[in-house]
């Protein structure tokens, strides 16, 4: 599309205070009214994201017959994101570009997002909230993510770089080279947190972890123990690999070589399509040690039927993820990804080989728990 | 020496045929109770089912079976002793000797047609049934037709773990049918000398010219039939239709073609109802449906689809995708010439079991073959291959004998 100026300054000053009631409901975790933020974000992205709006039109839905619910906005395929520049701004201008991975196609999609700093405070505020509600000091950051100067593509190497700046003690370390695990700086680095006393993070990917482990039975290393208050945030999984650990076995195993207790090892769930993520409740105090996921309060998940319409709670479906702070691409995404709506807003995610077996049906709260502690 | 050593082929090809006549009758009680243990097992429809098993036993006729070994081994009396060839020492196909046919998780008495010309070849045979016990039922009704079927013919299931799994070491021929990484493990389980039939992952296309896309009857039969072979036993056999090229350029366009074919789904799906739809599948039903309209609305293709996500026919699917191979979920390719569907298999290494062609057009039929087809045929027949044909572009009977020339 092609803007008048006066039309590129409506857009500026429309987007700059979007951006801004956004930020300020992600800092005060509160979004006062969330349906009508919602729709005008909506209606943002109907009037400036152009491959969107030919999509929802084709749906019923213009700035014209706008829908009432935030349950109604129009989910983007995430696959889509390989098909076009879904954004609200001119693509070659964005402050982040992030790269999904690549499929069986080797075509990634790109998510294009115009502020930094509304990516920056929602990944921090949900790292913050879901992983260092108990810390009264900066931890050190062990990172099993891609580097961000080697993958500046990568969201999450992007996402951990912030955060190991904002909380970390300034002597993070990045262990990934591709695939390759820099093991013995990782052991020595290690060897020196607990000297220090400080207390680590280790945040990886679950196939990190699974190298991790098989390269420390190499070296006949059964235990490593970690500072007091030493943490793990576990992310990603084991897509396009051959190697594929239970969770719950990964994390029993991790617990058992860190020394950790199991509601210190935290899932994170996001996707490159999305500006906010998920975070597994364990570390509340409060938890009862079921893995559901959380989502910060400017974030929203819908199970699906393949009508797209929201299933009752118990009831495996696809998911859909309404992120406000998605306010320059797109707000609502659908997922293949299946999971089902557990208490409080929460969502337990259902691997796929599970949901297969599964077949569509409802769960009862045994099958349901049982999946949760997974 | 096995079981049915002994008796005439004769006998054993009218004991097995006639086995299937009574199974051919839907209200014969071992059916009818195998039936319902089919649909909870595959979660198709009953109408599916009951066509299956149709398909199944119809074809097993003494005429086709007798016809099909002599046009194999030369003579029917070759499986009796020494027989004579022409300008050839006389010959006698022996059993090989025990015979284990594993079948495939999903697809509906596939091992029974192997079993059935393993036994006609007089091995001892074992069939690693599935949980509906189909294999086994039918074997007990050969057994009421003749004795030495309960010695000969034998089904139970296993796990590949199970430690009451059959040692695969003791077999002579093993065939098997699944996945390339199952079908490995298998093989490499096998003694030296052992044969194996594998029966690996494979898809089938079609093919529809722009000649055919100009004759209004022949079309509406090539989308009925089209749409039966998309939707019975929900795409998931190697006979589905996987992937549809249509020419450009026709008297019809994509979009054309497309929303009539829907139509036939729409039919196909009343004749053959959904069957139990797992949710990973219907999520990526979906998600395909809502993508292919994101290209729609792009200006790239079309979809017809039902709301509920029952089908999904994408119309101008990109070369670039693979096929979906999601349960009544089909990509129409829109291709110049039989070179672009050609290259379009080769790109997506596809491993063709069934091409169906909307008629005979000689560049057609060659790049089917080119492209590594093993049967062509018309639309609606991709889901029936005929007893007599080369099922995985194998014999029926052939790998099942093992041959002793005489020269004295």
């Amino acid at each position: 599309m092609r803007y008048r100026t006066s039309e590129v300054e409506a857009y500026r000053s429309e987007a700059d205070a979007l951006d801004g009631e956004i930020v300020q409901c992600i800092e005060q975790r509160n979004v006062p009214d969330f349906n009508d933020l919602a729709l005008r974000i909506l209606s943002h992205q109907l009037r400036y994201n152009e491959p969107y709006t030919k999509y929802a039109a084709s749906l019923g839905v213009t700035v014209d017959a706008m829908p009432q619910d935030w349950q109604a906005i129009p989910p983007v395929p995430t696959p889509a994101y390989k098909e076009a520049a879904l954004c609200t701004f001119d693509p070659s201008k964005a402050a982040l570009t992030f790269e999904t991975s690549g499929t069986t196609q080797g075509v990634g999609g790109k998510h294009y997002m115009e502020s930094a700093a509304l990516y920056d405070a929602a990944l921090l505020s949900g790292f913050a909230h879901a992983m260092l509600r108990d810390v009264s000091r900066p931890l050190r950051y062990v990172l099993l993510v891609p580097n961000p100067s080697q993958r500046p593509q990568s969201s999450l190497g992007y996402m951990m770089r912030k955060v190991a700046e904002a909380y970390g003690d300034g002597r993070e370390g990045w262990y990934l080279d591709g695939d390759a695990l820099h093991i013995e700086q990782l052991l020595e680095d290690v060897r020196q947190a607990r000297a220090d006393d400080a207390a680590v993070c280790i945040a990886g990917t679950a196939f990190a972890f699974v190298n991790l482990l098989d390269e420390l039975n190499a070296r006949a290393i059964a235990s490593l123990p970690l500072p007091p208050g030493s943490r793990i945030m576990e992310t990603g999984g084991f897509k396009g690999r051959t190697r594929i650990v239970q969770r719950a076995e990964l994390y029993a195993e991790l617990g058992r070589l860190f020394s950790l207790p199991e509601h210190r090892i935290v899932a994170e769930y996001g996707m490159t399509e999305l500006t906010s993520q998920y975070y597994d409740n364990v570390v509340s105090p409060s938890h009862d040690s079921a893995r559901i996921k959380h989502s910060p309060p400017w974030l929203r998940p819908r199970v699906v039927g393949p009508d797209g319409k929201t299933l009752p709670p118990g009831v495996v479906g696809a998911l859909v993820h309404v992120d406000l702070a998605n306010r320059s691409s797109c707000i609502a995404i659908q997922t293949e990804d299946l999971g089902v709506a557990g208490a409080d807003g929460g969502i337990i995610l259902i691997g796929r080989e599970k949901g297969a077996e599964l077949r569509g049906c409802s769960l009862d709260a045994e099958e349901l728990h049982a999946i949760a502690r997974a | 020496m096995t079981a049915l050593a002994q008796i005439p082929i004769h006998k054993i090809t009218r004991a097995i045929a006639h086995a299937a006549e009574r199974w051919s009758d839907a209200d014969f009680p071992p059916r009818v109770r195998v039936t319902d243990r089919v649909t909870e097992r595959t979660g198709y429809s009953i109408p599916a089912v009951e066509y299956a098993l149709d398909r199944i036993f119809f074809s097993v006729t003494q005429a086709d079976l007798e016809a099909t070994i002599a046009n194999e081994l030369g003579s029917l009396d070759a499986l009796n002793g020494f027989a004579p060839r022409a300008r050839r020492p006389d010959a006698w196909a022996a059993p090989a000797g025990n015979v284990c046919v594993i079948s495939s998780r999903t697809t509906i008495g596939v091992a029974i047609v192997p079993a059935i010309f393993a036994l006609c070849a007089k091995n001892d045979v074992l069939v690693k049934d599935r949980e509906d016990s189909l294999v086994h039922a039918f074997f007990q009704t050969l057994a009421q037709e003749l004795d030495p079927f309960a010695a000969a013919a034998r089904a139970s299931t296993w796990a590949s773990d199970d430690e009451n799994a059959p040692e695969l070491q003791t077999f002579d021929v093993v065939a098997a049918f699944g996945s390339d990484d199952t079908l490995a493990a298998i093989r490499n389980a096998l003694a030296a000398g052992a044969r194996f039939i594998g029966y690996g992952s494979r898809a089938s296309a079609g093919y529809v010219t722009r000649e055919t896309l100009g004759n209004a009857a022949a079309l509406k039969a090539l989308c009925r039939g089209a749409a039966r072979d998309l939707v019975l036993y929900e795409t998931e056999g190697c006979l589905s239709l996987h992937t549809l090229f249509v020419e450009r350029g026709g008297a019809l366009s994509l979009e054309a073609f497309g929303r009539m074919l829907s139509q036939s789904v729409e039919e196909a799906n009343v004749e053959f109802p959904i069957a139990r739809r797992h949710a990973a599948d219907a999520a990526s039903i979906a998600q395909q449906r809502n993508l292919a309209a994101f290209r729609a609305a792009a200006g790239h293709g079309a979809v017809f689809a039902s709301e509920r996500g029952e089908y999904a026919i994408i119309v101008d699917q990109a070369p670039s995708q693979p096929p979906h191979f999601l349960p009544r979920t089909l990509g129409i390719i829109g291709v110049d010439s039989p070179e672009d569907a050609l290259q379009y298999v080769r790109t997506h290494a596809l491993r063709l079991e069934g091409f169906a062609l909307s008629d005979e057009r000689n560049d057609v039929s060659r790049a089917a073959l080119q492209a590594g087809a093993v049967r062509l045929t018309g639309f609606g027949e991709l889901q029936h291959p005929p007893l007599s044909g080369n099922h995985g572009g194998h014999p029926r009977i052939a790998e099942f004998v093992r041959w002793i020339d005489r020269t004295l």
